[in-house]
């Protein structure tokens, strides 16, 4: 009777052990998971911010582009007049030259001029007042308004 | 630099204008075709380093921005 009784005794006592022993392993989970849980809330903060910056990136460089575009498309109209200057309506730069030979010197020297000054410009040279306050046909660099006369608007 | 149109009309005087200005008589030349060649090639070459420093421009603002705003925080 005594065993049956100590028998149980050790049964109860070994279940409240393992119990205790239990919530102990519980609460030592519950808090490496707490753990990982800020971890993860902490990573997904900076993941958060990765996204909206790679966003933000992605804006810029499409506007970048779109400026680059722009500034593509008026070089090229500057690259077009060029060639009307010395093709339109089937003029002969070659003929006109022998026949006017002092006009067309002079004319060839000064747009000379004016094209060096725009690869200043191209390498980085800044406007000056009177490129910048341009804004009559008289008054611009002829090779290059798209870049020499930012106030110039083509009439 | 300065450019001298020269034709068989008015050769003679050309030249002996450069002599009279104590210049070497001699010409480095290009036929018209050959002159519209140059002057289109140097507004395309004017229009490529427009672009490239455009895009230099860019890259320098946008890494300097970033360093600017690291070194805040």
């Amino acid at each position: 009777m005594f065993g049956i009784r100590l028998f149980f005794i050790g049964l109860i006592a070994t279940a409240i052990a393992g119990g205790g022993f239990y919530v102990f392993k519980l609460q030592k989970d519950n808090a490496i998971l707490k753990a990982n849980a800020i971890k993860m809330e902490s990573a997904i903060a900076d993941q958060k911010t990765l996204i909206e910056n790679q966003k933000k990136d992605f804006e810029e460089i499409l506007e970048a582009n779109k400026k680059m575009n722009e500034l593509v498309s008026v070089l090229k109209k500057d690259l077009e007049d060029l060639d009307k200057r010395f093709n339109k309506k089937n003029r002969d730069v070659g003929k006109l030259a022998i026949a006017k030979t002092k006009s067309i010197e002079r004319i060839t020297n000064g747009a000379s001029a004016l094209a060096t000054r725009c690869i200043e410009i191209a390498s980085g040279s800044p406007l000056t007042e009177k490129e910048i306050n341009a804004t009559k046909k008289s008054e611009i660099n002829t090779e290059c308004p798209s870049i020499a006369n930012p106030n110039y608007i083509p009439y | 630099m300065q450019w001298i149109i020269i034709t068989s009309e008015n050769a003679d005087e050309v030249f002996k204008r450069l002599e009279e200005k104590g210049i070497d008589p001699v010409l480095w030349g290009l036929t018209d075709k050959d002159f519209e060649l140059l002057a289109k090639n140097f507004a395309r070459i004017r229009n490529q380093l427009m672009v490239t420093n455009n895009l230099l421009d860019k890259y320098k603002e946008y890494y300097e921005t970033e360093d600017k705003e690291d070194g805040e925080r």
